[in-house]
């Protein structure tokens, strides 16, 4: 690597330095209690997966360019050059971490391995090392962003088709619109990603609960937080924060997509506006009497598996399992604490590599596959689709014979007339 | 021989201290003076009052307690052991009064603090040689344990002697009149403190303590102040 490029991805690590990253940088003991934590050391035990040691990778270049120690006595921490070798190394060390922050959990500072890792993923995309297909998708996000009116024509149509679907499981009264788009004044703006199922079940609860609610033109999803690059994920965020401005919504709901859902929660900073997952809105309304559930619908044991952008990272514990006393007498809890639920081994960008991954993916998550089967039940709900892609996957690799499914689709199901 | 004393005993305290101090309020500065972090970094539930529970999982390490109970004995009995040490040392100036209205001989704990701190500190380098501990380990980790292990153990053996086997000759009022002469920047090293039996040992315990008071600020040792704001974040 030559000089010139070196300082620039220096710019980009010092562009990184904030005060929470120096704390995390500085403070590392290597005390070694994180071994336990991550869920691809505990199905595959090697040393470079443990949550100190992916996090090292970044502190020794760090100590190098950063710190007097590296610069003065470069043995005593094994500071290390940013050479093509180092290159390689980030990216092995990022794109095995699920950014799922369970080693936050055990660390004794409580170091953020997912943020550490951030640098990892910038100092990639500075090198043009970073995986393409995670900053295509980003691309073509923004992009949609930019000239909306040409996916309009195509978006309407295509949500025009899912009507019917919609009325299937909530019949509306006449003269009422199945799926709102683009409604003015609507009190909830819903973000859902591009498939029908993301917006079909949806659609019926929003209508059962007498929602006035009006479906964004984006998809939640966004590929920039995913390949760790804050110019993109910030671009992806904006086009919702201006289009729910646009339409003067009191609140925005986002889809099951655990990313989509900490990013807008916790990144659009001080808005106008409230933001909510969907399980959260869910369960309000059945905590407000809006909608209500029949429990027969649903035959055999029900386990939850929390999503950790979801859960863990982003708060909402409670709320789906408000929603599952409702839909089941059976209910089998995966994490007792949640905190410490295991990953579902997608996250980070890795499922949405998709093949690319899939043989890390099954590897990784073989703890996942176990908790699951120690439940023993037959429906394995979940709250994002990472995590349910991910868990379809594991379930048909290890035969764990489950049905996967998505909490509102399983709302959706079981909403009854009053 | 005496002149080496000297230097080790006076000149070099001064630098040591003047890197400590200088280092870690620079140093921290730098860290404080960056810009925070835009979002929350917390993890949940959360639980208030948050300043509290930080201070909790600060000073008693439950995640530690939880995921590896050995360890967290150790790490407890170390450090209430160095804190006892650290005051056992500012007590030894005579002006700081206040410290001395607890018996000196409590905070060596007759020589039983300085005995456990040793034992913690061998425990730590010692499970640093078993895997994965020891992939996970740089030179710095076991530089810092066996800089304090030599620290303690000559420090102690200072007491220990006076209080296991009867040496007499150095004793807590040479400290006091050498620390008094040093923080008064008049430094007149007294004759016991250059020429008794035991001064060997004390020259040797304070140049490693000073060899590690100057690793300080550029160690992972920085995390005695960062520590409780990391914690903080964590718990939102």
């Amino acid at each position: 690597m030559d000089q010139k490029s070196r300082d620039e991805l220096l710019q980009l690590f010092q562009g990184k330095l904030n005060q929470a990253m120096k704390f995390y940088l500085e403070t590392c003991s290597r005390c070694g209690v994180c071994t336990k934590a991550c869920h691809v050391h505990e199905s595959m035990p090697h040393v470079k997966y443990i949550a100190a040691y992916r996090a090292e990778i970044v502190r020794r270049i760090y100590k190098k360019y950063f710190k007097a120690q590296g610069k003065l006595w470069s043995s005593v921490g094994e500071s290390k050059d940013l050479s093509e070798m180092a290159v390689e190394e980030l990216y092995e060390a990022a794109y095995s971490c699920t950014g799922c922050r369970r080693c936050m959990v055990y660390c004794p500072f409580g170091i953020d391995t997912q943020m550490i890792m951030s640098i990892a993923k910038l100092l990639l995309i500075g090198t043009n090392a970073e995986p393409e297909t995670l900053t295509m998708l980003a691309d073509m996000s923004i992009e949609k962003g930019k000239s909306i009116d040409i996916f309009k024509e195509g978006f309407l149509t295509g949500v025009k088709n899912l009507e019917a679907e919609v009325v299937k499981k909530w019949k509306i009264e006449a003269g009422e619109t199945v799926i709102p788009i683009d409604v003015e004044g609507a009190d909830l703006l819903y973000v859902a990603l591009a498939g029908a199922h993301s917006i079909i079940p949806a659609a019926a609860v929003f209508n059962a609960a007498g929602e006035n609610w009006t479906l964004s033109f984006f998809e939640a999803v966004n590929f920039g937080a995913f390949v760790g690059d804050p110019t993109r994920t910030k671009l992806i965020l904006d086009r919702i924060v201006n289009e729910a401005k646009r339409l003067k919504v009191k609140e925005v709901c986002i889809c099951e997509c655990g990313t989509a859902f900490r990013v807008m929660k916790q990144l659009s900073g001080k808005q106008p506006f409230a933001v909510s997952s969907v399980t959260e809105v869910h369960a309000r309304y059945i905590r407000e009497g809006r909608i209500k559930l029949d429990k027969a619908r649903l035959e055999g044991a029900i386990t939850y598996h929390d999503p950790c952008q979801i859960a863990r990272n982003g708060g909402v514990m409670d709320d789906p399992r408000y929603i599952l006393q409702h839909l089941t007498d059976d209910y089998r809890e995966m994490a007792p604490d949640p905190r410490y639920n295991w990953c579902c081994g997608g996250g980070g960008g890795l499922v949405a590599l998709g093949e690319e991954t899939l043989d890390f993916r099954m590897k990784s998550a073989k703890v996942k596959a176990d908790q699951v089967q120690a439940t023993g039940a037959n429906v394995l709900a979940t709250a994002c689709e990472n995590c349910h892609t991910q868990l379809d996957n594991l379930n048909e690799h290890y035969n764990l014979g489950v049905e996967v499914k998505f909490l509102t689709s399983m709302v959706a199901d079981a909403l009854v007339r009053h | 021989m005496a002149t080496l004393y000297y230097i080790i005993l006076v000149p070099m305290v001064y630098i040591a201290f003047a890197v400590f101090f200088l280092g870690t309020a620079i140093r921290l500065v730098k860290i404080f003076k960056a810009p925070k972090h835009p979002t929350t970094l917390q993890i949940f539930p959360e639980k208030q009052p948050k300043w509290l529970w930080a201070l909790h999982d600060t000073f008693l390490l439950p995640t530690v307690r939880k995921h590896n109970p050995l360890l967290w004995v150790f790490l407890m009995v170390f450090h209430l052991c160095f804190l006892l040490l650290v005051i056992g040392h500012i007590e030894l100036f005579k002006a700081f009064e206040i410290f001395q209205i607890i018996p000196h001989e409590v905070f060596l704990g007759k020589g039983l603090v300085g005995l456990f701190l040793s034992i913690a500190l061998l425990f730590f380098l010692f499970r640093r040689f078993v895997s994965p501990n020891r992939e996970l380990s740089v030179p710095e980790d076991y530089y810092l344990l066996i800089l304090l292990f030599l620290i303690v153990l000559f420090g102690s053996q200072m007491d220990w002697a006076r209080t296991w086997y009867e040496y007499g000759e150095l004793g807590v009022e040479d400290y006091r009149e050498y620390l008094m002469g040093l923080l008064y920047l008049k430094p007149d090293v007294p004759a016991n403190v250059l020429f008794a039996g035991h001064s060997f040992m004390l020259v040797v315990h304070v140049f490693f303590a000073n060899v590690f008071l100057m690793f300080f600020p550029f160690s992972k040792i920085m995390h005695s102040f960062l520590a409780l704001p990391m914690n903080k974040l964590r718990r939102g």
